[in-house]
């Protein structure tokens, strides 16, 4: 920390106030902006932190001015974060911090216009961030993380400023994208429910006036909720939309729309180009789609133990594993064609003998009961037209379209 | 705080009509009635606003007593009026009769007169009293808000701060009383019947307390004035306490007076007044009897000339404590005097005859009083009850006053008042004195250090208080507290608590100075700022302190043995009379008072009365409580000790907490105190007393309050726990074990063992033991409940199990961590978690073969595949097949479902049986077992609609076009209709 005189301290402490003053006076949400991120990081922030750990009384400098003791207790908490911030004290950072942001957001609600929203924003934004590092260092510690939780019931609050009637209503998706960050990193997704009933059931305000920034992360998060539930159309229309217009400069974005969109799309039939792959570096999914391609069960089991973890904590494990029965199908058909070639006329039967065999050459090991039970569940779920007949052990297959396409629908509908 | 004022003064008005059953209960209930009408409460509101103008006003005190219910009322009407206006004041509109005496006393004193007559039945005291609350309300709304205060107070008692108020009580006269009446509300709970006369009692007890407690602040400004400055100021505190417990009780009517604005004013005024009434009480007899113009004034200029002045209020508080008050006042006096006690003792062994007719009826008591001061105290008697006594001794000074106040009220209560006033003056000092003395002497009766306590109460609830008041949160009140338990332990212990001076102590030297300079205007507002702040505190401490008051007042209170208790522990009787005796000497009109508290509540009357008068409502009660009520208390004893009833108690507590606000949460505690302050008040000579105040004051050291079990049997039926667990009924840890294996080699069947384990969990609970042994009988029950398909124990198990586990403690987690994989799969089916807990599997649990296992059978369960669904069934290791067992159903009939889809024409029921897993579960390959298989597997297409047709061969094949359409899952056999089988009359009757 370069060493900072007195003098200079309150200089700068001093402009800072001024600064703050003037920008809340003259409803300056810009400098407001940048005169809280923390995160930021900037050299004008920094060199404030260092002047407030010198100069210890900034709060007599506050109360010094009218002006200033206006917003002396919003100011006084967001100086005393910074201090705790500048020396690496998280946990005091955040509690301060929090402080001032229930503070700011009183005022805020006062406020009849909604020029500060962006500085809302950027205090939602840094009580989050701040509440995870808070988190990391608790959990050093040996205590139990539980800022993030705060940080979220903040938020709730905050969302509850701005979701009613009015201007103000235009940021409330800004806070409920960081409400979905906040719990789907806390792991209490179940949460997000009500949220996302406000926002949706809304009549008063259309969806698509919120700032597309807004509705990108709001697709993105509602969209992987629906694959935990499964439910891939409505996965496929959220996620779709969130890439559809999402940045295009924003490849880190578009990477982390596409880790879930591929296993929709793969489960609806839909097979991406190697080349999408390639440009997201989205590599654990080339061996998936390759299997799907070749009908290759073995690879595809291959690839999903090999990126099990990540899979797991992404949370399209089981959508992936459900890829199997296509892989079935897609070796069945292989097997069809394959007959075709050889005898025509007696290609549509396929024998569960000559399907162990083809999945014994893939170094899988089933007898023909287990062998007869896949294809019962590939004709239940529809991906095999046709019969099985057990006495015989053969499975008849329709002559018209054997194996139908999924076309974009599920498995199974 | 209305609500639950309201609440509670319904619960009141209900309680007090079942103890109405006599003339002084119906008044009650009656009065309960109006009362109900939450005008209390509410008035209380408005009371407050009134309470400013009319604190000025000695109505205003009078009111306040009378909204204290009876508390308050008995203060302020004894301060107002003296004996007879207080009577009737504190009684029925005694307050109000104050106030009206001073503005009006007519209107009150009809309800003065009402109570006065009602001596007969203090019932009318009461009922007066709540009708003079209402009254009151209206008159002096600041008195009102106190009294509401006061009756949020009782109401509050009976939530749990119960104990708080009992403790209060306990401290003082009222303690004895309090508790007598918590122990009351605790065995009904609140409400209720016994609860309700309980309640009835309680508060006015309470108010009684209450009122002793002004009496006593007064006193004690008395006291500190003449006497020692020690006890006076211990008796200012007490006030405070009591204020602030009040407040903090009441908070909510406190808060409703705040609101008021005029409130606040009132509020503070009154605090001011008040606590100084309480002393403001005193004072505001004082000022009634001489000057009513400025109570304050008078106060300190009574306090001031100390003595004089002192009695005044005194007498003028103990006054209109009712006969209680009176007696007390006149026993406080003798307490004061302690320091010449002998000659009050010797007034209070007088008094034993009190005690012996109180018990048998207050009007013996009294009577006995009279012969010691009888007249008096017989006076108050007839009051109370048809005023027999009341000629006889009350004339002297107390009956005297009493009876014209009775029928004149207003009138009466300025003469009652002057005569009072004089009476007071002359004994009013050594009164006052006595009192203190008294409650010491209470204490001291039933236990050493339950009348320590009781003079602890005074001083020390000051000092007690201060220091909680410093304390900022929890933490720092936890600290407080035990050391202040220290210091009191070893006061107690080097016999010092008395003769300590606790207002010098370190802690509270600012209250202290308030306190003893001027006890009116200090001790009201350390009063009013304790209540918010203090009253956790107040609470906690004032159980300790206050148990030991509670149980003077109640030994005094209490006729005989409350009485007993405060001269000599042993004999509560001679205690309770020699206090009476005490006060007879002091002043008659005192004794006069509690013979009227006693007379008018007739029915437990004696009990109730006293309660009202002050200490005399807290003595009825505990009378009470001891003679009739004593199974009650013992009940609600036990009750409070249990963690149940704590929870209870906490949570009620709590819901006035949430109106309150901030105070409320420290007031969890309190309750639990109270408890067992009740507890002690209800067995007030005997050491379980003393060690459920100690438990009390630890109530947050749970190492402290776990218990060593010293069973030895090694069977033990399961009862789910309702009070504090009995050391004698739960097994050691070396027991427990030997009882493990017990079960574990048992022959006997699911719910013999459930029932067992069970006891064994719920023995290692209450000692808190976490170690291997808890994961295995935990791990053994869940193993049980599997086998058993009991899901609802094994979940418990589980969960408990995942605790243990994270702890670190040794167990089987693998085992334990696949059947979680399956439970989650099979039976839960939610996503998310199973894909939580799957990454949270190590590789060394991934490699596990019960994992291994659970996860083939997820991959298998999610992929449709029945047949590797059934081949894993057949090899499931541990536990895992009863898991899966939930599944099975499920899994055939999807299975039979995609076969009928998929195959046709037909497919024969012996394939099905292979694969379907009925065939060969037990031991594979014979013909016999095949066959059962298929019986089994053909019963079960049938069952679930499938088409089974002979082939050709003759051999049942399942005609799948047929079934593709016809198929459905029947309800299971053992569903009924609440969804839960266990819940079957015959399992309940073969469980029980």
């Amino acid at each position: 920390m370069a060493y900072v005189s007195m003098g200079e301290a309150h200089r700068r402490i001093t402009e800072y106030l001024n600064r703050f003053c003037d920008a809340v006076s003259n409803q300056d949400s810009f400098t407001l902006c940048r005169l809280l991120s923390f995160s930021s990081n900037s050299p004008s922030i920094l060199s404030l932190a260092d002047a407030l750990n010198v100069f210890q009384d900034a709060s007599s400098l506050i109360r010094q001015s009218d002006k200033f003791s206006e917003y002396g207790e919003i100011i006084a908490h967001l100086f005393r974060s910074l201090q705790s911030y500048r020396v690496g004290n998280l946990v005091e950072a955040y509690l301060a911090f929090d402080k001032f942001a229930n503070a700011f957001v009183q005022e805020f609600r006062n406020w009849e216009s909604a020029w500060a929203l962006e500085a809302l924003y950027v205090i939602c934004y840094e009580i989050r961030i701040l509440a995870e590092k808070a988190d990391k260092e608790l959990t050093s510690n040996g205590k139990s993380p539980e800022k993030l939780k705060a940080a979220g019931s903040l938020l709730m609050k905050v969302f509850g400023v701005l979701a009613g009637k009015g201007p103000k209503r235009v940021g409330a998706l800004y806070v409920t994208c960081q409400l979905f960050k906040t719990y789907f990193k806390l792991g209490t997704v179940n949460l997000c429910r009500s949220v996302i009933r406000s926002i949706e059931t809304a009549r008063i305000f259309d969806f698509e006036e919120f700032p597309t920034r807004d509705k990108v992360t709001y697709m993105y998060y509602t969209g992987r909720l629906e694959v935990f539930n499964e439910n891939f159309p409505a996965a496929d229309t959220k996620l779709s939309y969130a890439l559809q217009y999402c940045n295009s400069k924003k490849e880190r974005n578009i990477r982390m729309i596409l880790k879930y969109l591929i296993p929709v799309k793969l489960s609806i039939g839909i097979i991406p180009k190697d080349e999408l792959l390639q440009k997201y570096n989205l590599n654990e999914y080339m061996n998936i789609v390759q299997a799907l391609r070749k009908g290759d069960l073995r690879l595809l089991r291959h690839a999903l133990q090999e990126h099990e973890d990540r899979f797991l904590r992404s949370g399209v494990y089981l959508v992936l594993e459900k890829l199997e029965l296509q892989v079935y199908q897609r070796l069945m058909k292989k097997i069809y064609i394959i007959q075709k070639l050889s005898d025509p006329a007696r290609a549509h039967q396929l024998k569960l003998e000559v399907i162990a065999k083809a999945l014994r050459w893939l170094e899988i090991d089933m007898d023909l009961d287990e062998v007869e039970c896949i294809m019962t569940i590939l004709i239940y779920k529809n991906l095999v037209k046709g019969y099985l007949a057990h006495k015989s052990k053969v499975v008849v297959l329709s002559k018209q379209d054997p194996f139908p396409k999924l076309n974009g629908k599920p498995v199974g509908s | 705080m209305h609500e639950g004022c309201v609440m509670n003064q319904g619960g009141n008005t209900q309680t007090v009509a079942p103890l109405d059953p006599n003339p002084i209960e119906k008044r009650y209930g009656v009065e309960g009635s109006q009362v109900q009408t939450s005008p209390y409460q509410y008035s209380t509101g408005s009371d407050a606003a009134s309470w400013t103008t009319h604190s000025v006003d000695n109505q205003v005190v009078q009111q306040n007593g009378n909204y204290s219910n009876s508390n308050y009322y008995h203060p302020q009407p004894p301060v107002p009026a003296t004996g007879n206006v207080q009577e009737t004041s504190s009684s029925t509109s005694g307050t109000v009769n104050v106030a009206q005496d001073y503005s009006a006393y007519t209107p009150y004193q009809t309800p003065s007169d009402l109570q006065n007559y009602s001596n007969t039945g203090y019932t009318n005291y009461y009922s007066g009293c709540y009708q003079q609350q209402q009254p009151s309300q209206p008159y002096t709304q600041p008195v009102g808000a106190y009294q509401n205060t006061g009756a949020p107070y009782s109401s509050f008692q009976n939530p749990g701060s119960y104990a708080g108020t009992a403790s209060y009580s306990g401290t003082y006269y009222n303690p004895a009383d309090y508790q007598t009446t918590t122990g009351g509300y605790q065995s009904t709970a609140y409400n209720s019947q016994t609860a309700g006369g309980y309640v009835n009692q309680t508060p006015t007890s309470s108010n009684q307390g209450n009122y002793t407690s002004n009496p006593y602040q007064n006193y004690t400004p008395d006291a500190a004035n003449i006497h020692s400055a020690t006890t006076a100021t211990a008796t200012p505190v007490h006030y405070q306490q009591n204020y602030q417990q009040w407040p903090g009780y009441y908070s909510q009517t406190e808060v409703p007076c705040a609101p008021g604005t005029e409130n606040l004013p009132a509020t503070s005024a009154f605090s001011q007044s008040f606590p100084v009434a309480g002393g403001v009480a005193s004072e505001m007899p004082a000022s009634n009897g001489q000057p009513a113009p400025s109570y304050a004034q008078n106060w300190r200029q009574e306090t001031d000339s100390s003595q004089p002045p002192p009695q005044q209020p005194a007498a003028a508080v103990s006054a209109s404590n009712n006969a209680y008050w009176m007696h007390q006042t006149p026993s406080q006096q003798a307490h004061y005097p302690v320091p010449p006690q002998n000659h009050y003792q010797s007034p209070l062994e007088t008094k034993p005859l009190y005690e012996t007719p109180i018990q048998g009826h207050q009007r013996a008591t009294y009577p006995q009083e009279l012969n010691s001061q009888a007249s008096i105290h017989q006076a108050p008697l007839g009051y109370r009850q048809p005023t027999q006594t009341t000629p006889s001794v009350d004339t002297q000074r107390v009956s005297k006053i009493q009876i014209p106040t009775n029928p004149r009220i207003a009138s009466n209560l300025p003469s009652g008042y002057t005569k009072m006033n004089k009476e007071r003056s002359p004994a009013g000092a050594t009164q006052t004195p006595a009192y203190v003395s008294v409650s010491m002497s209470n204490p001291k009766g039933h236990t050493s250090a339950m009348p320590e306590p009781g003079t602890f109460p005074k001083a020390l609830c000051g000092f007690v208080e201060r220091a909680f008041a410093r304390c900022k949160d929890d933490k720092e009140k936890a600290s407080c507290q035990a050391a202040l338990k220290k210091i009191i332990t070893q006061a107690t212990n080097d016999g010092t608590i008395n003769t300590r001076d606790w207002d010098i102590e370190p802690l509270s030297t600012v209250l202290n100075t308030d306190v003893t300079n001027t006890e009116s205007s200090s001790a009201p507002i350390s009063s009013l700022q304790n209540k918010s702040p203090t009253r956790r505190p107040k609470s906690r401490w004032e159980p300790i302190v206050e148990s030991k008051p509670f149980v003077k007042p109640a030994s005094t209170f209490t006729s005989g043995v409350k009485f007993g208790g405060w001269n000599h522990p042993n004999v509560n009787n001679k205690k309770s009379s020699e206090t009476f005796q005490k006060v007879d000497a002091v002043t008659g009109s005192k004794p006069t008072y509690f013979a009227q508290n006693s007379a008018k509540k007739s029915f437990q009357r004696p009990v109730k009365r006293q309660r009202f008068a002050g200490g005399a409502i807290d003595d009825e009660e505990s009378s009470d409580s001891e003679k009739e009520l004593t199974p009650y208390y013992s009940s609600a004893m036990s009750l409070a000790s249990s963690a149940d009833e704590k929870k209870r108690r906490d949570s009620r507590s709590k819901r006035f907490e949430k109106v309150q606000g901030h105070s409320r949460g420290n007031d969890i505690p309190k309750p639990k105190i109270s408890n067992v302050r009740r507890g002690t008040a209800l067995r007030l000579g005997e050491v379980l007393d003393e060690s459920c105040g100690s438990r009390a004051v630890e109530d947050m050291d749970w190492d402290a309050l776990t218990v060593k079990g010293t069973c030895q049997e090694i069977e033990k039926r399961y009862l789910r726990l309702t009070s504090a667990p009995d050391p004698t009924t739960v097994r050691p840890e070396d027991v427990l074990e030997k009882a493990l294996s017990m079960v574990q080699d048992s022959p006997k069947n699911y719910l013999y063992k459930c029932d067992q384990l069970k006891s064994i969990r719920q023995d290692l609970t209450v000692q808190r033991i976490h170690n291997h042994l808890t994961a295995k009988v935990y791990e053994t029950h869940a193993r049980f409940a599997l086998e058993a398909g009991d899901l609802t124990e094994y979940n418990q198990c589980l969960s408990q199990l995942k605790i243990l586990y994270a702890e670190g403690i040794e167990g089987c987690t693998l085992e334990f961590a696949a059947y979680s994989l399956l439970y989650i799969t099979l039976h839960s089916n939610n996503n998310r978690e199973l894909l939580s807990s799957m990454s949270r599997l190590s590789k060394e649990a991934k490699g596990d073969e019960a994992v291994r296992h659970a996860l083939s059978v997820r991959a298998a369960v999610t992929s449709g595949n029945y047949v590797m669904f059934f081949r894993l069934y057949k090899t499931a290791p541990n536990m895992n097949s009863c898991l899966m067992d939930l599944y099975v159903e499920k899994m055939r009939y999807k299975a039979v479902t995609f076969i009928s889809r998929s195959c046709r024409p037909s497919i024969p029921v012996s394939y099905l049986a292979q694969v379907l897993g009925f065939a060969g579960t037990s031991s594979e390959g014979t013909g016999e077992k095949e066959n059962d298989g298929m019986e089994e597997c053909s019963e079960w297409l049938k069952a679930h609609g499938a088409s089974l047709i002979a082939d050709s061969n003759g051999d049942m094949v399942l005609d799948t076009k047929a079934s593709s359409t016809s198929l459905f899952m029947p309800e299971p056999e053992d569903a009924v209709a609440h969804g839960d089988r266990y819940l079957d009359v015959n399992d309940f009757f073969t469980r029980t």
